[in-house]
């Protein structure tokens, strides 16, 4: 339905128009994104928004923090991501009584050939898997937190880099369960986004129960793109463009975390930045070139929620109210 | 802010010294040393009380300075109720304000006392110098008052960056007053202390005092000229009448003396003016001389506030002369008027007065001419060819025992103006011929293309003026028969070698300093024109020639639309700082479509984002919703994606909404479309 009238040539189609799309050399961004998501969705049924979010955690060379309950899926999810991207998936569950060397890797000595050998531990893979982390002591934790900031692991002197991408998607229990230790905030700072996956839908449910093992099925993925592409598409993220009043936006909220008295902190500017670049990759994923106010709050909870958080609470409310109380327009 | 109750941190004293020292300075130049010494103590003991090593001093000890203070200055001054007194007091008190400088009202109070006492500056001198000076000063306590706010702002550099931006803000408001603010005469004078010295011609001349005259290039008059100027052998500035003669010191004598029975006619009109028009008018500066000569041409007449004339054509004031004034001056040459019938009894007794012994060989030849008959020309024809016969004009001539008159005349014969005026009047009198003494300046030297003629000390002057029965007073100027380049082009011209010669540097052998110096004087000449001069009446003048007629009304206008456009200025920057940053075009726009959207019953919450807010519009109001997705987009592509050819789409959709919203009855018509 056009709304010009006669001698106006403004229609609703002329200025409906999306924003450019985003490609590069025969790919689309577009068609990668909605194939890996409806190949995760086939196993993880209903988390269209999780399973973005976490691309877009990827895309973005950030690492990801799921927080629920057992058996929600959490595995699921990531290994489902490490075998659509086509990366190498180690898993590592944590305990109470693991050691650095049980994630980093240890120097044994080889009679046969009278010389150290290294034996990488689980850490040097592309998508590593770490269960429960805070069920670990805060050593191993920091072990791991380490490697990830540094994305290379020092031992016995020798450093060593981990490979590329080097992606950990980290999944603890609710802080309320016992036998487990809580990351400090600092930690919980190296994670750009922290996701829940929360129960699936009725319908969701209703076809979990009707379809096949989902074991089975995550073995049946396929790699839909390379490590160069995905390395590619990460480098889109750095291209999306954002304008004066996106930033003005970004400003005041991050300024509304500063200042509100709900935040016992405010947001760093290393979270502000990331913050952007979840947003970036968001809309990268949305095959827009322009990062949108909706880009932000779409990512917002999820970057920001575990930055904020205060007494263990999960800072869900506190990030809903904040969105609320910022105008995206100036005011 | 740190409370007032707080002690002084360092930079605080330091700064409240620093504005102290800058205040006082000039007065220690004037006030006795031992004031300099107790600024020095208390600073001193103030240093002291900081370092934790001294009390601050108590009631009996500070009662016991306060008595040994007053005590000083009584002893330093004889007379209390004058003005330096009362400045060496003040900057007493100020000084030991610093005994009691604890928090920070006391310094405050004592920066404050600054400002004033770096105003007694002005009591001294009002040129430039001291104008910079002045200024100076304001700054650094300005800066020192700034340095109190924090220890951030008692950094120098950003101190006296307040100061100077702060200094910059109150000038216009400064012009404002300077310009406007009505002039008060001065409701009390307190006299000054006269026993300073004097300068200038003295009220009596011996031999030798005008030879130290002429060894200083300080300026004395600046004269300019409304209309004709009097030719240079004409530019005698007439200041004193010396009639008593004791055989060694020419005195002004009574009767002639205003304070010793001459008459002055103060009030104008008082005195009959001549009935044609005066031949010349002229303002004259005169720097401080602490006497109250004034020095006009002959016969003169002045309407300035405080001059009188008197009744042998001079100008006197009736206070000495402490700081430079200004005076305007008519003047109508003797020649142009009708001669006096004749000298009165006393007047002539006066002008012939001889002491009773000495000089007799002068008195003899005077004698013998009077014997002779002669007319009262042609005895001053025959004494002035009498020097002009053998003598010589020089600046150091020998010393004079006690008939100076016939030593000089017959066995020196070299002499300064003072010797052959003396001798001249001393020889006339002896002939019978009723004469005076009459000394002032000559020349002078005219600055910046005629603008004013400077005349300067060694411009000191003194000629002889006789009594001729039918033609009055005529002026004689017997050194002009001996050196007539004297009168003609100055000094300098007429003692050649010997003039300035004892100033250590002989500068005015330099062209370029003697052009540099005399620009100078013509900066100071303007500045006091403009500057210092500005009183009641060039006020009044100012403001006619700004208002047209000076009226409540008119004064309050000129201060208030000043007052009131900077007070806009300043509502306009608040304003539009308090707002920030102006609101991108697109988001306002933006915003006008949210008021509309909010007037059909949908209103924006504040954290929705667009696109969020047109699917609620979609869902609440169907029949808008292709409309609100059109805005929505372009908005999205203008704010967000940098489109600038949106912002034009968004502005006509909206202008087009407007459009169908005045032709459309109802918003449901949209429907229909």
């Amino acid at each position: 339905m056009s709304l010009a009238s006669a001698g106006k040539r403004v229609t609703i189609q002329s200025c409906a128009c999306g924003l450019k799309k985003l490609s590069s050399n025969g790919f689309t961004v577009q068609k990668i994104v909605s194939a890996i998501v409806s190949d995760i969705g086939s196993v993880l049924l209903g988390k269209e928004r999780q399973v973005k979010l976490s691309l877009a955690c990827l895309l973005s060379k950030g690492h990801l923090l799921i927080e629920d309950l057992p058996g929600m899926g959490k595995t699921t999810l990531a290994h489902a991501l490490a075998q659509v991207l086509g990366l190498s998936y180690k898993r590592v569950q944590f305990t109470s009584d693991m050691l650095p060397a049980d994630i980093l890797g240890v120097s044994i000595f080889d009679r046969e050939s009278s010389q150290f050998h290294f034996h990488e531990g689980p850490v040097f893979s592309q998508v590593l898997l770490a269960d429960e982390i805070n069920r670990s002591s805060p050593k191993t934790q920091s072990a791991l937190l380490e490697a990830m900031e540094e994305r290379q692991v020092s031992i016995d002197g020798e450093t060593r880099a981990l490979p590329q991408p080097f992606f950990v998607i980290a999944t603890q229990n609710p802080l309320q369960q016992s036998g487990t230790f809580a990351l400090p905030e600092s930690q919980l700072d190296r994670f750009l986004m922290r996701i829940s996956l929360g129960y699936p839908s009725r319908e969701a449910e209703r076809a979990l129960y009707l379809g096949a093992d989902p074991r089975q099925q995550l073995a049946v993925l396929k790699a839909r793109i390379n490590v160069a592409t995905l390395s590619k598409m990460q480098s889109l993220v750095g291209q999306v463009k954002t304008s004066d009043s996106l930033l003005d936006y970004l400003e005041r909220l991050v300024l509304q975390t500063r200042q509100s008295p709900d935040c016992a902190v405010g947001l760093s500017p290393r979270g502000a930045l990331a913050l952007l670049r979840a947003a970036k990759a968001w809309t990268l994923i949305h095959n827009r070139s322009h990062v949108l106010p909706e880009d932000i709050q779409a990512v917002f909870p999820a970057v920001a929620g575990h930055r904020l958080q205060r007494d263990g609470s999960h800072g869900e409310q506190l990030v809903e109210r904040l969105l609320r109380q910022v105008d995206v327009i100036a005011a | 802010m740190v409370s007032s109750k707080e002690l002084l941190p360092r930079e605080s004293l330091l700064w409240i010294f620093a504005a102290q020292f800058v205040a006082l300075l000039p007065q220690f130049t004037q006030l006795p040393l031992w004031v300099a010494f107790a600024w020095a103590f208390a600073v001193y003991w103030r240093l002291e009380v900081f370092r934790g090593r001294r009390d601050l001093p108590g009631r009996t000890l500070r009662l016991a300075v306060i008595v040994l203070t007053i005590t000083g200055l009584a002893l330093s001054y004889r007379h209390w109720f004058a003005l330096e007194p009362m400045i060496a007091l003040l900057a007493i008190s100020f000084t030991l304000k610093n005994l009691e400088l604890v928090s920070r009202r006391d310094a405050f109070v004592s920066l404050l006392l600054a400002y004033f006492v770096s105003a007694t500056l002005f009591v001294q001198e009002q040129t430039i110098p001291y104008a910079l000076y002045g200024l100076l000063c304001v700054w650094v306590i300005t800066a020192a008052l700034a340095a109190q706010l924090g220890s951030s702002s008692a950094r120098p550099r950003r101190a006296l960056g307040i100061s100077v931006r702060l200094l910059a803000q109150a000038t216009p408001l400064m012009v404002l007053l300077f310009l406007a603010l009505p002039r008060l005469g001065p409701l009390w004078s307190v006299p000054q202390d006269t026993s300073a010295g004097r300068t200038g011609v003295s009220d009596s001349m011996a031999p030798g005092d005008f030879t130290e005259l002429s060894k200083s290039t300080k300026p004395t008059l600046r004269i300019s000229f409304d209309g004709p100027i009097p030719p240079p052998e004409q530019r005698y500035w007439r200041g004193l009448v010396y009639s008593e003669f004791d055989g060694r010191t020419w005195r002004q004598g009574f009767g002639v003396d205003p304070h010793n029975g001459g008459r002055v006619y103060w009030k104008t009109g008082e005195r009959l003016l001549p009935q044609m028009g005066p031949r010349y008018r002229y303002q004259v500066i005169q720097e401080a001389s602490r006497s109250p000569w004034l020095f006009a041409l002959a016969q003169p007449a002045s309407e300035t506030q405080g001059v009188g004339e008197t009744a042998d054509d001079r100008l006197v004031k009736r206070t000495p002369v402490y700081s430079r004034f200004a005076y305007e001056v008519r003047s109508w040459p003797r020649e142009t008027l009708q001669a006096p019938v004749s000298l009165s009894n006393a007047e002539r007794r006066l002008n012939l007065q001889l002491p009773s012994f000495g000089n007799n060989r002068t008195r003899e030849w005077m004698a013998s001419l009077r014997n002779q008959g002669l007319s009262a020309e042609s005895v001053s024809t025959q004494l002035l060819a009498h020097f002009n016969s053998a003598f010589t004009y020089t600046l150091k001539p020998p010393a004079l025992g006690a008939d100076s008159v016939d030593e000089f005349l017959f066995a020196s014969q070299q002499g300064f103006c003072e010797h052959f005026a003396g001798s001249y009047v001393f020889a006339m009198r002896a002939a019978g011929i009723p004469a005076r003494v009459v000394a002032g300046y000559q020349g002078g030297e005219w600055v910046s293309g005629e603008e004013y003629l400077l005349v300067r000390e060694y411009d000191a002057h003194a000629w002889a003026e006789i009594w001729f029965d039918g033609r009055g007073w005529q002026r004689v100027d017997p050194t002009a028969a001996v050196a007539p380049e004297r009168v003609r082009n100055g000094l300098e011209s007429a003692a050649g070698e010997e003039f300035l010669q004892e100033s250590f540097f002989p500068l005015h052998r330099i062209g370029v300093l003697s052009k540099l110096r005399l620009k100078w004087d013509m900066i100071n000449y303007r500045w006091y024109q403009t500057v210092v001069s500005f009183d009641a009446d060039r006020q009044q003048n100012y403001l006619r020639r700004l208002l047209g007629e000076v009226s409540p009304l008119r004064m309050a206008l000129l201060f208030a639309v000043p007052t009131l456009i900077i007070l806009l200025g300043i509502g306009l920057w608040i304003a539009r700082s308090a707002n920030g940053r102006k609101l991108p075009p697109a988001e306002r726009l933006y915003q006008r479509f949210c008021q509309r959207m909010a007037r059909v019953g949908v209103r924006r919450r504040p954290g929705e984002a667009p696109q969020d807010y047109a699917r609620r519009i979609a869902s609440e109001k169907p029949q808008l919703a292709d409309y609100a997705n059109a805005v929505t987009a372009a908005f999205e592509q203008a704010a967000y994606g940098g489109d600038s050819s949106a912002q034009k789409t968004l502005r006509k959709l909206l202008r087009w909404h407007f459009w169908l919203r005045r032709t459309a009855t109802d918003s449901r018509e949209l429907v229909g479309l």
